[in-house]
């Protein structure tokens, strides 16, 4: 087939979807759900197909001319974004038939579905854009949907108030993102991506190396702001507020991701910019770090899943930084398949004992419900890195880029993550599978009006996410072919340090919350500075708290001071003079005729006697 | 013998102005009024037009002064206590009334007019009058008597009870 | 008399007039004021016309009309007060402020 007609199926079914959900559907929400899911559907077999095709020349379709600027509209089929865009349309597929379990007595489900279409559009869109202004305009589209989709129940303040902050922060990104695309614009002239990154005509070749990482740093901005990470991470386990299917799109395959996949869609670009790399490998290191001891001492299941995705972004923009395109996009595939997995199999805890507490969904029998103990069991090994599943060689592929120069504190520090990786994943394994004692399942909690436990539709997609996430980790050939990138293999001596701090982190995990006789409590509650430092986060909410709300409160208060006092209080006295002018003068309109005629009297008489005097 | 028929027509005038404009009665002023009318009738004829003081005589002081009798009778103004003045109210009106007579005496004292040769003795006859109001003042004349039909017709119109049968 | 002696006396009645008009509580005195005010200008057109206008028959017709008037205007005023008095039980000028501010 034409890539037109199958780009077009790919990114306009779900457009279509969302425009007919929310303006004929919105009293049909079965009606609704099908045609969502039709066209999730539709999206999902275009961009296939578009993949088996392989890459392609993009299109490119004039939008406007200003002065000499042409913005062109258009799709982009390299190995990136075809693998990519499988991805994120197989994700949201499952999340969408997940949710048609998990939404099922949503009163405004309509409205949840048409947003998953909105938002898999905007994703989709942004994936394939050619133009790096295109790219921008889906990137604040999936940053709005995201928000609705956070904010969903806004009936909860909270959960209004983590839409609000997840918009907000990831807006202080990309504010440093478009002064980015605007510099691009002023050094290249155009914002066409293949344009750019070629290698004798592009931006590297154009562009001086100060200006370059300028670029590179504001973009790098943007992607802090949209991938959470630190110091603009906050915002991630704020945004668990949203329904946990939302959690399971935003932040394993999309949302999140759209920032790992903006810097490898112009990798080249930041390879040409030293300090731009070296900026971002301490800031990826400090969040795979930061991320993963506030993982460690997490009790709600969610929050756990979020600061480690928060954490495996830094793993992302390590690899990316590293200088390998191939690790980072590995990882990002690989991951958004384990995260997924584990996001719903962590909603089908949730929906059945209504609790987001780990201990809670232990003692009350978490592991009796199969499939999401096989998803839990599948996607945290995964996670941890357990050879011979998806994150083991994607994180691998991590560590032989950081390593390839000799060891760095980078790589170090990406091995003491990797650690605390394992270490908090079975943690959380463990506490919901080897609970100290289990309750038996009281008769009520069958009558509790949710039928089955673990209905197909929402057993079905953790049951395909757990197949993927299983062999995700032999697709590195096909993946590294997909991007033009002959697999390097890695000698069993290299892998030894990886496979050893993972089976340390089990192993650990293992003493605290697995055997019979544990403590259940992390080794880390021994030191208790550092065990609150993780629960609150490394205070960077409680730094933001009383720097920034307070500086801006502060100055808000003074804003309104000045409004108050000074322009309302001017204008405020200008109207009470005129209103006491006015009330001195209602005085004389005492509704005496002959008073008032009086004075007109009075007024001709003088008249008159000025006009005799000869004046 | 002309000089001092003229004389007591002025203070005719006078009088009765006073009486009119300075006496709390009604019935007093009602009554000064019509001194003052009659006197002016007597300067109009002293003026050389007995035409418009017949007139004068006619409607004013047997039509007009007859009219506000009667609607003071209707009113029963009459039978009431005069309210009383007040001082401020008569202070005011007062100079009110002095800064006019006297600004506009200082404008008359200052003006010169004017003056034309002596008319032929027969030009203050009723005839000229009489033709003037038909050719040259026609179109006044006939406004008039239309402006005289509307006031009757609206005087009766606000005058009389609601139509709802209700007499206040 | 002159003319000027003629537009003195019309002055003072008019001024005469005038503190009718702003001084009584009574409407019907009121009135009188201001019919003592037409007279006095009755007078003054009168004199004008004796004294300093060629064409004798215009000031003649000017007072006629003007009688016309007044006792137009009197019938409207009269009745206006008769109305108020039925309506409010009062002609005192003073009383009347509905378009008090």
């Amino acid at each position: 087939m034409e890539p037109l007609s199958l780009i077009l199926l790919t990114t306009v079914a779900p457009l279509a979807a969302f425009t007919l959900a929310i303006l004929l559907l919105m009293q049909q929400p079965r009606l609704a759900q099908i045609v969502v899911i039709g066209g999730g559907t539709l999206s999902l077999a275009g961009a296939a197909l578009l993949l088996f095709q392989g890459p392609m020349a993009p299109l490119r379709y004039l939008w406007f001319t200003s002065g000499d600027m042409q913005l062109r509209f258009g799709f982009l089929f390299d190995g990136i974004s075809l693998m990519f865009g499988v991805a994120v349309a197989l994700i949201t597929l499952c999340v969408m038939v997940y949710s048609l379990g998990y939404m099922g007595h949503d009163p405004s489900k309509t409205r949840y579905f048409a947003m998953l279409a909105l938002f898999e559009w905007a994703m989709l869109s942004f994936v394939y854009a050619v133009d790096l202004l295109q790219s921008f305009i889906f990137w604040e589209l999936v940053g709005l949907a995201s928000f609705f989709l956070i904010g969903f129940w806004y009936e909860k303040p909270s959960a209004t108030a983590a839409a609000k902050k997840a918009f907000l922060m990831t807006r202080v990104g990309d504010v440093g993102l478009f002064i980015g695309v605007l510099l691009v614009l002023q050094v290249a002239g155009h914002f066409d991506i293949p344009g750019l990154l070629a290698a004798d005509t592009g931006l590297v070749a154009q562009a001086k190396p100060a200006v370059l990482t300028m670029i590179t740093l504001l973009i790098f901005v943007g992607i802090v702001g949209k991938s959470a990470q630190f110091p603009l991470h906050t915002w991630l386990p704020d945004a668990m507020e949203g329904p946990t299917p939302v959690s399971a799109l935003l932040h394993s395959a999309t949302m999140v991701a759209a920032g790992v996949y903006l810097m490898a869609r112009l990798h080249p670009l930041f390879m040409g910019s030293e300090t731009t790399l070296g900026v971002i490998l301490v800031i990826a290191s400090i969040t795979a770090l930061l991320a993963a001891t506030m993982a460690m001492v997490a009790t709600d299941i969610k929050k756990v899943l979020a600061y480690s995705s928060i954490s495996q972004l830094g793993f992302m923009l390590l690899g990316l930084a590293a200088g390998s395109l191939f690790a980072g996009v590995f990882h990002l595939i690989t991951h958004a398949l384990f995260k997924a997995l584990l996001f719903l199999c962590s909603g089908l805890f949730i929906h059945h004992f209504e609790s987001n507490d780990l201990a809670q969904i232990g003692r009350r029998g978490g592991r009796r419900m199969r499939f999401a103990t096989a998803g839990l069991l599948v996607g945290g090994a995964a996670l941890a890195g357990i050879p011979p599943l998806g994150g083991f060689f994607s994180k691998e592929e991590i560590f032989a880029a950081l390593g390839q120069d000799g060891v760095t504190i980078y790589s170090i520090v990406a091995l003491l993550a990797a650690f605390l990786t394992a270490y908090y994943t079975f943690r959380m394994i463990f506490l919901v599978t080897r609970p100290a004692h289990m309750e038996q399942p009281a008769p009520e909690d069958h009558a509790h009006g949710h039928g089955r436990a673990e209905p197909w539709s929402m057993a079905l997609p953790v049951l395909l996410l757990t197949v993927g996430a299983a062999i995700a980790g032999f697709w590195g050939s096909a993946i590294a072919s997909g991007l033009g990138i002959g697999a390097a293999h890695h000698s069993l001596a290299s892998m030894a340090p990886a496979v050893l701090v993972v089976i340390a982190g089990v192993l650990l995990a293992w003493m605290d919350f697995g055997r019979q006789s544990a403590a259940r409590v992390g080794f880390i509650a021994r030191i208790p500075a550092l065990e609150k430092l993780f629960n609150n986060g490394w205070y960077v909410d409680a730094f933001y708290d009383a720097v920034v709300v307070r500086t801006t409160m502060l100055i808000a208060t003074i804003l309104h001071a000045v409004e108050n006092k000074l322009f309302d209080g001017s204008f405020d006295r200008l109207g009470f003079s005129v209103l006491g002018i006015g009330a001195g003068t209602t005085r004389l309109q005492n509704g005496w005729v002959q008073f008032y005629a009086g004075w007109t009297v009075i007024l001709i008489g003088v008249a008159a006697a000025y006009i005799g005097m000869g004046g | 013998m002309e000089q001092a028929v003229q004389y007591l027509f002025v203070g005719l005038v006078l009088i009765g102005g006073g009486m009119a404009a300075l006496s709390r009665h009604v019935l007093y002023n009602i009554i000064g009024l019509g001194i003052s009318l009659f006197g002016l009738a007597g300067l109009f004829l002293q003026l050389g037009s007995p035409f418009v003081a017949a007139m004068q005589l006619l409607i004013y002081l047997g039509g007009i002064t007859v009219a506000i009798v009667f609607a003071m009778m209707l009113s029963i103004a009459m039978t009431l206590d005069p309210p009383p003045r007040t001082p401020v109210k008569t202070g005011f009106a007062a100079i009110a009334a002095l800064t006019f007579g006297v600004g506009l005496h200082g404008l008359i004292s200052t003006a010169t007019f004017a003056t034309a040769p002596p008319a032929p003795a027969d030009a203050w006859a009723v005839a000229h009058i009489g033709s003037a109001l038909l050719e040259r003042y026609n179109l006044v004349f006939e406004t008039l008597s239309v402006v005289l039909l509307l006031a009757i017709i609206g005087a009766i119109l606000i005058a009389r009870p609601d139509r709802t049968g209700k007499v206040a | 008399m002159n003319l000027e002696s003629f537009l003195l006396l019309s002055l003072v009645l008019f001024s005469l007039g005038l503190f009718a008009v702003l001084a009584h509580r009574n409407l019907i005195a009121v009135l009188i004021g201001v019919e003592l005010m037409m007279n006095a200008a009755s007078l003054n057109l009168m004199a004008f016309n004796r004294f300093s206008v060629t064409d004798p028959v215009t000031g003649q017709v000017f007072v006629l009309i003007i009688i016309g008037l007044a006792a137009a205007e009197v019938a409207i005023f009269l009745s206006i007060i008769l109305n108020l008095y039925r309506t409010r039980r009062t002609i005192d000028a003073e009383q009347l402020t509905e378009l008090k501010g």
